[in-house]
């Protein structure tokens, strides 16, 4: 029993080891102006090198663990963004990058704009800015693979399921 | 006794877990490589490690509209295949483990069948993208197949057997890179090709199709493949050293010998953008195919000269 026990710990560590250490990343822009897009991509460049993290970016979303989300999320995005969530396996983590993708920033109370990330997915990381530098960018990052060292759960794990999310009938003209 | 010594084979070395972690070392020095050769940090050195105990870890979707049973056994009998090849080469400049004659045809073949369950993977399902992937895999297969057979074949040729071990004897006494340098450039371009690495990789390229026939491959399935994709590096690396560069020696110098195979590698990956599908076709059948045929030739008349 006593042996199960910590056979169970170490294997529950080395996974954590692993997540911690091998973040791979997915990237989608909800409706941004492009302006966060290019500070992720500068992220990556050999510049900055998130490889050191071992961050990688992938292009299907079955392989990725971390969703890196840009801009407020327009109407017609909305379904494609939960789409490609669901289509992470567990454990999945977002992290929402720009002013936009926090709260709706530049473009809050437009008509075709349902607000930022948070209202369609759990975001675990925000990342202020418009747009935020790539440090910035590593920053979050960072704070998310430090979070995860100390037994953070994914936001989705913690709110149960997605949120079902209301969208907001305005008047569109 | 000798049941304990083919489980020992097997499982720990060379069979299982040995190459399992020198694949990931491979990997490991082939990324650092690249990232180096960028000007960029790179990776550090447990990173495939823990890129493959995350997705081991990892939840398995299966998505809809696949054959489950076949969908959860391709990358398990990608892996065996691979796996099993390791039996039959001298990995780290050791004899291998079991030895028979005509066994270099059946490594290569063992070989494929990475590729061939990559194809079957990616035709296995819906996606639009994994089956463009796949079609993309198999007439890649189809066209750096032969040549580089062929090129492996060279040597076997001038050492009179198609046995492994025979041909890396004869190999320790000729650097054959000297007599046969057509073939060594063929070999080590088509075990690129093989390995899906830029120039070639079109079958993945994830600027135009995702991830090629692997798109919808996650957790477990994935890890496999990646894991086989490794062992397929090692063997490729070993046979070609082991042809060319003057056969088994000690493990040490071998192991120098792959890494410098592995530098030359990266620094091609490096230099060379993605070539389309049927550039790919076109290089292979016009120039790889047709100058390995050549040597061919030019070793058999010397042959018949020197007899
Ligand atoms: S935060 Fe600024 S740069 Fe980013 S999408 Fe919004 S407006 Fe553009």
């Amino acid at each position: 029993m006593e042996f199960n026990k910590t056979w169970q710990d170490m294997l529950e560590q080395l996974k954590t080891w692993a997540r911690v250490n091998s973040p791979w990343a997915i990237h989608f822009n909800s409706g941004s102006c492009n302006g966060c897009d290019i500070e992720i991509l500068a992220t990556l460049t050999p510049r900055y090198d998130m490889e050191r993290f071992g961050l990688k970016l992938q292009g299907s979303p079955r392989h990725a663990d971390v969703l890196i989300c840009t801009g407020p999320v327009t109407r017609q995005a909305r379904d494609r963004l939960i789409r490609i969530y669901e289509q992470m396996p567990d454990p999945k983590f977002v992290i929402a990058v720009g002013s936009c993708a926090l709260s709706g920033g530049a473009f809050q109370g437009c008509y075709n704009i349902l607000g930022g990330i948070d209202q369609v997915l759990p975001v675990d990381v925000y990342v202020p800015g418009c747009p935020p530098r790539p440090e910035a960018i590593i920053d979050g990052v960072v704070k998310l693979l430090e979070q995860l060292k100390a037994g953070y759960q994914p936001a989705a794990r913690r709110s149960g399921v997605l949120r079902p999310v209301p969208v907001p009938v305005t008047d569109a003209g | 006794m000798s049941t304990l010594n083919a489980l020992i084979t097997l499982v720990v070395f060379p069979g299982g877990l040995a190459i399992l972690l020198t694949g990931m070392i491979y990997e490991w020095v082939d990324r650092k490589l690249v990232a180096r050769l960028q000007n960029r940090m790179g990776p550090r050195w447990y990173q495939p490690l823990a890129d493959t105990v995350k997705l081991l870890a990892k939840e398995e979707v299966l998505p809809n509209g696949v054959h489950a049973q076949m969908f959860y056994a391709l990358p398990v009998i990608a892996l065996a295949g691979a796996l099993t090849a390791t039996l039959y080469v001298p990995v780290f400049g050791l004899r291998p483990a079991y030895s028979f004659n005509g066994d270099l045809i059946v490594t290569v073949y063992l070989l494929s069948v990475l590729t061939l369950c990559m194809g079957l993977a990616g035709a296995n399902t819906l996606n639009r993208y994994a089956l463009i992937g796949a079609t993309r895999t198999l007439t890649q297969l189809f066209s750096y197949e032969a040549p580089f057979l062929l090129a492996l074949l060279g040597p076997a040729l001038v050492a009179g057997s198609w046995q492994i071990g025979e041909i890396a004897d004869y190999a320790e006494r000729h650097w054959l890179i000297l007599t046969q340098p057509v073939g060594f450039l063929v070999a080590i371009i088509g075990l690129m090709g093989k390995l899906e690495l830029p120039p070639f990789d079109a079958p993945e390229a994830e600027t135009e199709i995702v991830a090629g026939a692997l798109t919808e491959y996650s957790g477990r399935g994935l890890a496999l493949f990646r894991l086989g994709k490794g062992v397929e590096l090692v063997i490729g690396l070993t046979l070609v050293a082991a042809f060319y560069l003057g056969g088994v020696a000690n493990p040490l110098l071998f192991f120098a010998k792959t890494l410098l195979l592995l530098a030359g590698m990266a620094a091609m990956q490096t230099l060379l953008t993605r070539l389309r599908i049927d550039q790919t076709v076109g290089l292979w059948w016009r120039y790889g195919a047709l100058l390995v045929l050549a040597q061919y030739l030019a070793v058999i008349v010397w042959q018949g000269v020197m007899a």
